[in-house]
């Protein structure tokens, strides 16, 4: 299985490590950041092979960080997928423009999640119908 | 005090009361007020559209105005300038109602004296300004609302995270094993989780509707797309309970004229109380067919084997807030809005919702929407002479951000810009621009189909281009726009042929055409 790297940025500690069980659980190696600053900071020294990413976040929001993450050469092209509890309706097109691969809405169901997260690696899906209702990924 | 001399407007036909009243107002106040008379009405509103009026003194038995009529006129003139009404001394219920109307206060002639004139004006510009203060506070508080409980309603999103993704941790055995009992807490917790879930989302969308910010973007939509997908999402809940979902669809369904992720939401609505009052055993069953008394609308029939609606509250469950009081085997009742944002959600896109019910036996929830007829669009430009252009042109109008930071809000606004623009440009008789006709691109497409040959074309497209140049509120939002034009091969009209079959045919090879554009979009996107 999996043995691919994830970076969870979220200020929430609790859903940090929701996220953590959940996402060792299925195989990946998962690492943490708690805020903009750090999320960059975690990326440059363990290059992840995905990073999910709150949108409200202290030192930087998530916007500022796909932004951040854009510019640095090595790290442009790690796929984001953006976990948010905001209003899809304000947030998910300028995330996806912003570079987002999906914007999922908390809670995010697992079947989903993961399903989000393989076709993001590019792994096989072995949930067929897990996607078909994410529109935009 | 106020410096600046009261701008007093006098409409009086009468030139011995117009006297009176111009020596009782210099008397009282000869400084502070100007006044400006005019003998009738339609030299009062041509003043009013150049200047500044501050009150407004109306005699209600002018030559070209009488009684409330003239109120009306006034304040649909000048609907945020106080007035004071004059009328005679056996006039008191005119004068009344002209209170109702708008008008600030009264005057009877006969009775007016200089203090209680310059009274009656300052106390009717202070009421003035007062009322647009309330309005003001009323909106500014309703906006606060709104926030307050959107704000809330995402901030209560996290915790509830937190406990789906724990719960079904423990469900998942990720943190050793469970005894039955344990497992089928966990599952009661994470059925809990599901419902507090849509209760925010209601929230949510009721705010929104309250608000009249549902966007609602009509465009030609399969049901039986809406159908497959809301049938889909109901298959794991309907097994567990036992229940059977099914759709009968019939094969030449036409397409409906609404915004489709609108349409799901009333479908997922409407089902998801289906199986919540359907007993194991039941049925549930979709059948969507042209609706037998208009041909012009789908209707969508949502027919449950459930316990049924008693006659005298069938129409009121679609009132906000309304909550069956024998509630569903669950116990549990819901927030009550999810029939009131259905109704809603169906009265905005032009259609009804209603149920028929036998208690114990069933409910049957209907609901329409307009038929997407592309020929129906068309028809109105082809019923002149055809003989008269060479042919039918498909232009398109790209519209793309510059810097790929586009908010939905924003997008939505200006593609009615665009729209409104495009309209301008165009000749109402000879050509339309039609409704939103692709899904998911991620520029916006806009379709012209003009009657036009090659030269009438090219001015089209010159002008369109033009006038979306010079736009400056297309500008300010860093908007790139494409225009492009192609003709259909001539369609005949054969001399027999009635126009609504022409318009079809015509339709058809619109339809063709469109279909080609917008795949070639999302080749190159």
């Amino acid at each position: 299985m999996s043995n691919k790297t994830i970076l969870i940025v979220d200020d929430d500690p609790d859903i940090r490590l929701g996220l953590h069980t959940r996402l060792r659980a299925n195989h990946y190696n998962v690492i943490f950041a708690c805020d903009g600053m750090a999320s960059i900071a975690e990326a440059r020294k363990h290059m992840p092979d995905l990073i999910i990413l709150d949108l409200g976040l202290p030192a930087g929001d998530g916007f500022n960080v796909m932004e951040r993450l854009k510019a640095i050469d090595n790290l442009s092209l790690i796929p984001v997928i953006v976990i948010s509890a905001r209003d899809p309706s304000a947030n998910r097109e300028r995330a996806l423009k912003a570079g987002a691969k999906a914007f999922l809405q908390k809670p995010v169901d697992n079947a989903k999640l993961l399903a989000v997260i393989r076709k993001a690696l590019g792994e096989k899906d072995l949930t067929p119908h897990a996607v078909h209702d994410l529109g935009e990924v | 005090m106020n410096e600046k001399p009261v701008k007093v407007l006098l409409v009086e036909d009468n030139p011995g009361d117009a006297r009176l009243l111009r020596i009782f107002l210099a008397e009282a106040a000869s400084s502070t007020m100007e006044l400006t008379h005019f003998g009738c009405m339609r030299d009062a509103v041509s003043h009013l559209q150049g200047n500044e009026v501050d009150v407004v003194l109306l005699d209600l038995g002018l030559p070209d105005a009488q009684g409330l009529g003239g109120v009306r006129q006034m304040h649909s003139i000048a609907p945020g300038v106080p007035l004071v009404v004059l009328t005679g001394l056996n006039d008191e219920i005119t004068a009344a109602q002209a209170l109702q109307e708008g008008a600030q206060d009264y005057l009877i002639k006969g009775q007016i004296e200089s203090h209680g004139l310059l009274r009656a004006l300052r106390y009717a510009m202070e009421r003035q300004r007062m009322q647009v203060e309330t309005e003001q506070l009323r909106k500014q508080q309703l906006q606060l609302k709104d926030e307050f409980v959107s704000h809330v309603s995402h901030e209560l999103r996290s915790p509830l995270t937190a406990i789906y993704q724990f719960a079904s941790i423990l469900v998942d055995g990720l943190a050793g094993e469970l005894r039955p009992e344990q497992s089928e807490y966990l599952r009661i917790i994470l059925r809990n989780v599901r419902q507090l879930e849509s209760m925010i989302a209601d929230l949510l969308e009721v705010t929104r509707v309250q608000a009249g910010k549902l966007n609602i973007e009509p465009q030609a939509t399969s049901l039986r797309d809406a159908i497959a997908d809301t049938v889909r999402m109901f298959e794991g809940s309907v097994a567990g309970k036992g229940i059977t979902l099914r759709a009968n669809i019939p094969a030449d369904l036409p397409l409906a004229y609404v915004d489709p992720s609108r349409v799901r939401q009333v479908l997922i609505n409407l089902v998801s109380n289906a199986i919540k009052f359907t007993p194991k055993g039941g049925e549930i069953m979709l059948h969507p067919r042209i609706f037998e008394e208009d041909p012009c609308l789908l209707v969508m029939e949502i027919a449950d084997t459930g316990c049924g609606i008693k006659p005298e509250v069938s129409k009121m469950i679609f009132e906000r807030l309304y909550q069956a009081s024998d509630a569903s085997e669950d116990g549990r009742k819901g927030l009550g809005l999810g029939l009131y944002i259905s109704k809603e959600l169906v009265t905005r896109q032009g259609g009804k919702i209603w149920v028929t019910s036998e208690p114990q036996k069933g409910s049957n929830f209907f609901f329409t929407v307009p038929i997407f007829s592309l020929a129906s669009l068309i028809s109105p430009i082809l019923t002149n002479e055809l003989k008269l252009v060479d042919g039918i042109v498909v232009l398109l109008v790209e519209m793309d951000s510059q810097d790929g930071s586009l908010s939905p809000d924003v997008r939505i606004e200006m593609s009615n810009v665009a729209r409104t623009l495009l309209q301008r440009c165009l000749l109402p008789d000879l050509d339309v621009v039609l409704p939103k006709m692709d899904s998911g691109n991620a520029q916006e497409l806009f379709f012209v189909v003009a009657c036009a040959n090659k030269q009438g074309a090219e001015v089209l497209s010159k002008r369109v281009r033009e006038q979306f140049r010079r736009c400056e509120q297309l500008q300010r939002a860093r908007l790139t726009f494409m225009v492009s034009c192609s003709f259909l091969s001539p369609i005949l009209r054969r001399v027999t042929e009635p126009i609504e079959e022409f318009a079809e045919h015509v339709a058809a090879g619109v339809q063709e055409h469109i279909n080609t554009m917008i795949e070639a979009r999302s080749v190159s996107t």
